[in-house]
C-alpha cells in the first residue's frame, strides 16, 4: 500500500511541474505576441531620421571641450584612446615586469595579441616588419576595442540636449577615412623610403586603396550599426534580440574589420617595401653573334 | 561635403590615432616584443647548448666504443710489455747479484791471501825465534867448538847453495 501511495505522489508532482512550465510558457508567449503586435511608440525621431543620423551624423553633435561641435563618434574615439592608453600603462607598469618565461593566463593573452600582429606582419611583409607590425597592432587594437565600445552604450548629451549612446568610432565616415588615408600614407612612405621614387609611384598606382579601405571599414561598421539601430528602434524587439544581434554584429565586425585592415595594410606595405630584383642580363642570340666573327677573324 | 565628411574631424581622428598608436607601441608592443625576443633567444641558446652536449656525448660514446673494441688487444699488449719488463728487471737484478758476488769473492780471496801472508810471516818469525831459542838452548847444553864450526860450515854451504 505504501509503495502505491508514493508512486501516486510522484506522478502528481510530475504533472504539477509540467503544468507550471506550460503555463509560464503560455504567459510569455502571449506577452511576446502583445508586445510584437503593438504599434511603435510615438518617438521624437522617426526610424528614417534615426537611420539617416546613423549614417550621416548630421543632427546629433557633441561639443568637444566647447571648442567645436563634433560627431559623437569622435568623442567615442577619444574615450577609447584614453581607456586603452590607461590600460596599456597599467599593464606596462604592473604586468610586464612580472612576465615569466613560462607564462600565466594573462601573459598568454597579451603575448598572443602581440604575436598575432607581429606574425601577420612577418608573413605579409617579410622584408620590413618593424614599423608595420607596430602599426597594425595599434590599428587592430583600436578598431577591435572601439567597435566593442559600442556595446557599452555610454551615454552622452548632444548640443540639442538629447541623450545618446556613443557609437563605434569607425561607424563615422570621418574616422574610416582617417584610418584609410593614414594607412595609405604609411604604405606610400614605406615605398618611398625603401625603394625611392619608383616605390612611391608603384604605390600611387593603387590610388583606389585609401578609398576602398575607408569605405570598407565604414560600410562594414555602418551595416552593423543600421541593423542594430533598426532592432533598437522597435521597442517590441528590444527584449531579447538586441543582446543577440548587438553582440553578434558588433563582435563579428570588430574581429573581421580588425583582421581585414591589418592584413590589407601589411600586404600592401609588404609589396611597397619589397626590394627590386636585380635585372638578369639578357641572353639572346644577337649578343653572341658579334663574338663569332671576331673569333673567325682572329683565326 | 557629401556624407557629412568633415576635414577637421578627419584630422582630429588622425590625431587621436597617432596618439594611441604611439602610446600603445611604447607601452605595450615594444616591451612585450622585447620580452618575446629575449625568451626566444634564451630557448634558442638552450637548444643549441643541448644539441652541442648531445653531439659531445655522441662523440664520446663513439670514442669509448672504439676503445672498448680495441681494449682486449691493448690488454694483451700491456701484459706482454709487463712480462718483458719483469724479465728485463730480473735479468738486471741477477747480473747485479752476480757482479756483487764476484766482487765479494774477489775481496774475500784478496783478504784470505793477505791473511795467509800475514800468518806465514808471523809463522816464519815465530819459527825463526823458536829456531834461535832452540839453537841457544842447544848451544847452551852442547857447547862444543868443533860442532859449532861444523854447523857454521854447514850453514854457509847451505847459504851458498841457496844463492846458487
Amino acid at each position: 500500500m505504501k509503495g502505491m501511495v508514493i508512486d501516486m505522489k510522484k506522478k502528481i508532482s510530475k504533472r504539477r511541474a509540467v503544468f507550471i512550465v506550460v503555463w509560464l510558457l503560455l504567459i510569455f508567449f502571449l506577452l511576446g505576441a502583445i508586445l510584437i503586435l503593438k504599434s511603435p511608440p510615438n518617438e521624437t525621431e522617426s526610424i528614417k531620421e534615426v537611420m539617416k543620423d546613423g549614417v550621416l551624423h548630421d543632427r546629433n553633435k557633441i561639443s568637444l571641450f566647447g571648442i567645436i561641435d563634433v560627431n559623437p563618434a569622435l568623442i567615442s574615439a577619444y574615450v577609447v584612446t584614453a581607456v586603452l592608453l590607461v590600460v596599456a600603462a597599467l599593464i606596462r607598469i604592473f604586468a610586464i615586469p612580472k612576465f615569466k618565461y613560462v607564462p600565466g593566463k594573462f601573459q598568454i593573452v597579451i603575448e598572443k595579441l602581440v604575436e598575432f600582429f607581429n606574425d601577420m606582419a612577418h608573413a605579409n611583409s617579410p622584408h620590413k616588419t618593424g614599423f608595420i607590425s607596430a602599426y597594425i597592432f595599434s590599428a587592430g587594437v583600436y578598431i577591435f576595442f572601439s567597435t566593442l565600445f559600442e556595446l557599452l552604450g555610454v551615454q552622452a548629451v548632444t548640443t540639442e540636449g538629447h541623450s545618446i549612446a556613443l557609437p563605434a568610432p569607425i561607424a563615422d565616415i570621418n574616422a574610416a577615412i582617417a584610418m584609410g588615408f593614414m594607412t595609405y600614407t604609411i604604405i606610400l612612405l614605406g615605398g618611398i623610403i625603401c625603394n625611392g621614387i619608383n616605390g612611391g609611384l608603384k604605390v600611387l598606382k593603387d590610388f583606389s586603396l585609401p578609398i576602398s579601405m575607408s569605405f570598407r571599414l565604414f560600410g562594414a561598421l555602418l551595416s552593423g550599426l543600421l541593423v542594430t539601430e533598426l532592432v533598437y528602434y522597435y521597442i517590441s524587439l528590444s527584449f531579447v534580440l538586441p543582446v543577440v544581434v548587438g553582440i553578434l554584429f558588433t563582435t563579428l565586425h570588430a574581429l573581421i574589420q580588425t583582421y581585414v585592415l591589418a592584413t590589407l595594410a601589411s600586404v600592401f606595405y609588404g609589396e611597397a617595401v619589397e626590394p627590386k630584383k636585380p635585372k638578369e642580363p639578357k641572353r639572346s642570340g644577337k649578343s653572341k653573334q658579334p663574338e663569332a666573327p671576331e673569333e673567325s677573324t682572329a683565326a | 561635403m557629401p556624407l557629412n565628411i568633415d576635414v577637421v574631424q578627419i584630422l582630429l581622428h588622425m590625431l587621436n590615432f597617432v596618439i594611441l598608436a604611439g602610446g600603445l607601441t611604447l607601452l605595450l608592443f615594444k616591451p612585450v616584443k622585447k620580452f618575446l625576443d629575449e625568451r626566444q633567444k634564451y630557448f634558442a641558446d638552450k637548444e643549441k647548448k643541448l644539441a652541442e652536449g648531445l653531439e659531445n656525448n655522441e662523440n664520446l660514446r663513439a670514442e669509448y666504443e672504439k676503445k672498448l673494441s680495441t681494449v682486449d688487444s691493448e690488454i694483451e699488449e700491456m701484459k706482454l710489455n709487463a712480462k718483458n719488463e719483469t724479465a728485463k728487471e730480473a735479468k738486471e737484478y741477477l747480473n747485479n747479484a752476480q757482479e756483487k758476488a764476484a766482487a765479494i769473492i774477489s775481496e774475500a780471496e784478496s783478504q784470505a791471501e793477505d791473511r795467509k801472508e800475514h800468518i806465514l810471516d808471523s809463522a816464519q818469525t815465530e819459527i825463526g825465534e823458536l829456531v834461535v831459542e832452540a839453537t841457544q838452548k842447544l848451544l847452551e847444553t852442547n857447547a862444543n867448538p868443533d860442532r859449532t864450526h861444523e854447523l857454521y860450515d854447514e850453514f854457509i854451504k847451505s847459504m851458498v847453495r841457496d844463492v846458487q
